[in-house]
Formats: C-alpha cells, sequence, structure tokens
C-alpha cells in the first residue's frame, strides 16, 4: 500500500503539491483525478524518489522508496511512455529493465504478449511507435517486475476505446489478486469505472475523496438522474409537481431525484420509461467544479449544489 | 483474494542488485542503440583505417610498434571519451533517466556502474587498437621496413593507457556537469582540440604565459608524459595535479554532485 503523509512540493514561490495526505489500500485501484498541472504527476515522481518532497513523505509498504531494494520487483512504475530512448526497440527497452531486475529473458515475451505487442512491433525502435503502442510498452515495462504496487501515470493517453476497455480488465484483475493500483488521469470518465476510490486534486490540494456514490452524495445532497419516456412533457409535469428540478437535456430530461423517486412518480404518472439512468453527469459536473480555476473555494463550498452543468 | 495484504513490504527475498549487474546493463545501453554501436564500432574502424594510411605513408623507419602505438592512441584519444559523454548524458537526453534511476534509486550506484561500464568498453577497444598496431606492424615488416618491435613500457602505460585514462574522466566529468550530448561533445573538443592550441599560440606571444601555461592547462601539463623520456620531472608532476585537479577533480565532484541531485524530467 502507499502512504502519502502531509506532502508538500514547492518550486521557488510556487507550490506544486500542497500537504496532500492519502492511502491507496492494496487490492483496490484508486484513481487519482485532476486537471493538468494539479500535482499528480509531481505526487507520483514524489513516490519513487524522482523528485525530493519539501516536506512530508511517501512509503509503499511502510519503506521509503530509496529503501527498497531492488524496487522494479515491488512497485511498478509508468510515469511517462515517452521517456525512453527512442533509438531502442521496444523488446531491447524491456530486455534492459529485466537484466536490470535480474528477471528471465522469458518475462519479456510473456509481458510482451499480454499487452499485445507482436513480435513485428517489439522489434521497432521506439521513435516508429505510435503513442498507444508507447502507452502498451509503459505498462509492460511497469508490470515486468510482477510489483505488488502499480503507480501508473496517465496510462490511457493515447490508447484506443478498445485499449482502455483492455486496460481497465487488467487493472481490475490486478487489484483483485490483491495488489494496489495508483492511476492518474485528468479524464473522469478514463477513471470512474476503474477506481473503487477516487482522489481528486486540485492545485496541489486534494478538493475531494471517496468512491463513486459518496463523492456524488457529499456534493450534492440530490441525486441526478437521467431519463427518457414516451411522454417527456407529462413525466416532466409530474416530477416537477413532485418537487423535483427538472430540465430538458437531448432526447430526454434530467432531474434532481434518485432513479428510484422518478422512476416512483412515473408509475404515478402512468408514463413508460424508455431510459433511466443514475446522472453520470453530476461527477461531471462535480469533476470539473472541483477542479476549476477556484478549485480552493470548491472545497469548503463543497455542499453547493451542481446545478446548470453540461450534460455529459 | 479477499485477505488484505499486510500493509509492510517484504523485500527478504528481492536482494539490492549487484553492482555487476548495473555495469552489465550499462555496456549493453553504451552499444545497443545505433548511434552507440555504430560509434564504437566506428572507433575501431578509424584505428584500422588510420594505421592503414600510416603504413603506406609513412617512412620504413618510423614504422616501429611504438608508433603504430602512438597513431592508434591518438585516435583513440579523440573518440573514446565520446563514448562515455553518450553514455552519461543518454539519461538525459533521451530521458532514459526516469527509468533508470526508479530501477536503481542509489544514483551514486548508477554513477559508479556508468563509470566501470566506461572503462571496461575503453579496455576493449585499447586492446582492439593495440591488437591492430601489431598486425599493420607484421605488416610493415613484411613490405620491406624493418620495424623495432619491442616498445618502452613507459610510452605503452602514459602515451596509450593513461592518455586515454584521463581523457575518459574528463569526458565523464563534462558529461555529468553539462548532461546534454551536444554541449558534452563540443565541449570535450574544445578542452581537447582548441585549448592547447590556444595555450601554445599564447605561450609563443608572450614568454610569461608560457611559464604558467603548464600550471594551468591539462593537456600542455600531460605533455612530459607523452614525450622525451616519459618521466615528469618533480615540477612537471607538480604541474600535473595542480591542472588535474582543475581540470579533472573538480568537474569530476561537481559532476558527479549534479547528477545526484538533478530532477530528472
Amino acid at each position: 500500500m502507499i502512504t502519502v503523509d502531509r506532502l508538500t512540493k514547492t518550486y521557488g514561490a510556487f507550490t506544486a503539491v500542497d500537504d496532500v495526505s492519502f492511502v491507496c489500500q492494496p487490492g483496490r485501484v484508486t484513481g487519482f483525478l485532476g486537471p493538468n498541472g494539479a500535482g499528480k504527476t509531481t505526487t507520483m515522481r514524489v513516490m519513487v524518489g524522482l523528485t525530493l518532497p519539501t516536506r512530508g513523505e511517501v512509503t509503499i509498504g511502510g519503506l521509503r522508496y530509496h529503501d527498497i531494494p531492488n524496487p522494479g520487483r515491488h512497485v511498478g512504475t509508468l510515469l511517462d511512455a515517452s521517456a525512453q530512448h527512442v533509438g531502442r526497440t521496444g523488446r531491447e527497452i524491456l530486455a534492459i529493465a529485466a537484466q536490470t531486475m535480474g528477471l528471465p529473458k522469458t518475462r519479456v515475451d510473456e509481458m510482451l504478449a499480454l499487452v499485445g505487442l507482436n513480435d513485428d512491433e517489439a522489434g521497432r525502435r521506439l521513435r516508429n511507435y505510435s503513442l498507444g503502442m508507447k502507452q502498451r510498452l509503459g505498462i509492460a515495462h511497469a508490470l515486468l517486475g510482477d510489483p505488488s504496487v502499480l503507480i501508473l501515470d496517465e496510462p490511457a493517453n493515447g490508447l484506443d476505446p478498445a485499449g482502455i476497455r483492455w486496460m481497465r480488465g487488467l487493472l481490475k484483475g490486478y487489484a483483485d489478486r490483491g495488489g494496489t493500483v495508483l492511476l492518474s488521469s485528468h479524464l473522469l470518465h478514463e477513471v470512474e469505472q476503474v477506481a473503487d476510490e477516487m482522489i481528486l486534486i486540485g492545485r496541489g490540494r486534494i478538493v475531494a475523496r471517496g468512491d463513486r456514490e459518496s463523492l456524488l452524495a457529499g456534493a450534492n445532497g440530490t441525486p441526478v438522474t437521467l431519463v427518457t419516456s414516451l411522454d417527456n412533457t407529462a413525466l416532466g409535469a409530474a416530477l416537477t409537481h413532485a418537487g423535483h428540478a427538472v430540465e430538458p437535456v437531448g432526447p430526454g430530461l434530467r432531474v434532481q431525484a434518485s432513479p428510484e423517486q422518478v422512476g416512483r412518480t412515473a408509475l404515478g404518472a402512468g408514463v413508460v420509461l424508455t431510459d433511466l439512468r443514475s446522472g453520470g453527469a453530476g461527477l461531471e459536473d462535480l469533476f470539473l467544479e472541483l477542479t476549476s480555476a477556484d478549485a480552493r473555494e470548491a472545497v469548503a463550498g463543497l455542499a453547493a449544489p451542481t446545478t446548470g452543468g453540461l450534460p455529459a | 483474494m479477499n485477505t488484505p495484504l499486510a500493509p509492510t513490504l517484504d523485500v527478504s527475498s528481492t536482494p539490492r542488485t549487484p553492482l555487476s549487474r548495473l555495469v552489465g546493463v550499462e555496456i549493453r545501453k553504451a552499444i545497443d542503440t545505433r548511434a552507440g554501436f555504430w560509434f564504437a564500432s566506428s572507433i575501431v574502424g578509424l584505428v584500422l583505417v588510420v594505421l592503414l594510411i600510416y603504413t603506406l605513408a609513412a617512412p620504413d623507419a618510423a614504422k616501429n610498434f611504438g608508433d603504430m602505438l602512438q597513431v592508434a592512441g591518438g585516435v583513440l584519444g579523440y573518440f573514446l571519451p565520446i563514448l562515455i559523454i553518450m553514455l552519461v548524458t543518454g539519461e538525459q537526453s533521451q530521458r532514459n533517466g526516469l527509468v533508470t534511476f526508479t530501477l536503481e534509486p542509489q544514483r551514486s550506484r548508477v554513477v559508479a556502474a556508468k563509470f566501470l561500464a566506461g572503462i571496461a568498453l575503453a579496455a576493449t577497444v585499447m586492446v582492439l587498437a593495440f591488437l591492430i598496431a601489431l598486425v599493420f606492424t607484421a605488416v610493415a615488416a613484411a613490405t620491406g621496413a624493418t620495424p623495432e618491435w619491442s616498445v618502452e613500457g613507459s610510452l605503452l602505460f602514459n602515451g596509450f593507457v593513461l592518455a586515454n585514462l584521463i581523457g575518459i574522466f574528463v569526458g565523464f566529468a563534462i558529461a555529468m556537469l553539462l548532461m546534454n550530448t551536444p554541449a558534452g561533445i563540443v565541449a570535450y573538443f574544445v578542452y581537447s582540440l582548441i585549448l592547447p592550441i590556444a595555450a601554445g599560440i599564447l605561450s609563443a606571444l608572450s614568454s610569461g604565459f608560457e611559464k604558467i601555461a603548464p600550471w594551468i592547462e591539462f593537456n600542455t601539463a600531460q605533455t612530459p608524459l607523452f614525450t622525451g623520456d616519459y618521466q615528469p620531472s618533480g615540477e612537471e608532476w607538480a604541474q600535473l595535479v595542480v591542472t588535474g585537479t582543475l581540470w579533472l577533480v573538480v568537474p569530476l565532484v561537481l559532476g558527479t554532485l549534479r547528477l545526484l541531485r538533478i530532477e530528472f524530467k
């Protein structure tokens, strides 16, 4: 598990990470969310000893990264898939890491197969890799030492939708086997389906944390539901009458109520529902609001309702 | 698996990466790219070509084994340090350091490994150059010259081994200080080519500078190692120590400190 304890990193007058504390538990995927420049990468760099903290510390399984012997065997890291010599082939990049960690050569082929890079692709030099291929190679690199902790910075960046789904399954399975996974992203939808817990960071400070439900509940006492029916006008009127805020969105309605409340209202009004969903838009709004330019004010005002956001 | 893992990491099964393995990795990294491989091969190839030309062009009286060695050593002196510079600066220029120093966070061990790898590569190239010099001396003998086969030990050591080792040390120091491949190579050539020429010109113009040059310019101070009886006098040794501190020890210390602290992005 990863323990970040009151971590602060300043560069001159600029505070990249400001008093951040959190814990990533084994067996869970922790999503680290925030806009670009929020301090995610800096926090992850401190975790693996590439950046020295100004204050506070990070331990992995109770040890500072510097004190872990042969750390690649315990902590798999992907900070920047492009940070490799562009003149090396994918296979050679993995082979060097395997040699450093004292792993058998067969491990390289296993990992190439796992991330779906074929022999031809593995033999190409990195400068001829697409971003998605680099990302797959980087994930193979992180998994090479069969670590119990994974630290991945924007791993979905550059992956196609199939690749993102593949990575989700991979990380989920990894956590289910007891591994600790921390993955960062600036895109909510990349993370929310795989993360058991999310940490939202903006301007170097944690602005919210929790699982999907508790984040929504904490942000907004009223959940948001997306509903489409055969008679949206009648349903809208019934919902307004029941005291829920309603606005038209696309082919349906966006209601500040739980799906159950909307369903019951529809039942009472005798309207046939064709689609009823818990509003992902609520989380998206929350994310944008919490991590927007004045994120620090938003922390204190967590209870502020998230109205008027754009539909997802 | 629902049982939560112990919060402490069990590191008993993974001993620290042995230095020998790190050295092996660094040697591999020096020659596993096209640039690295062809550069290392070209050094050997260049020794071959230069000695071939020398054998064809030089007068028979100057085709002794010692002459051949000096020519080969001269070629190595210019290019071996560049191999080392590329090995060190690649971590920053190619952004390799991110991975290198994540897999071995004890940076001083990586520095040591790179240094030993540089020495090992240099030794290999020197041995090859030595063998090539032997072959061309034999060629000279076969084509009518009567070369002297024996070679003075101090020439072999000073002119061939020590000179190249100093070059490698300087290249290593420059590389760590600048952490940029082109800048490192340019700086090395300024140091090894332009500085001695400048010192020579200034010495010719001013007898005052001629006296102090060996005290401030490392190449000038090294001259007694490779000329005359290859035995520097007491004063010459003192000049070597002074300039060596200035041009070798100080940059090496500063460069190492920089590499240990630099934030690899």
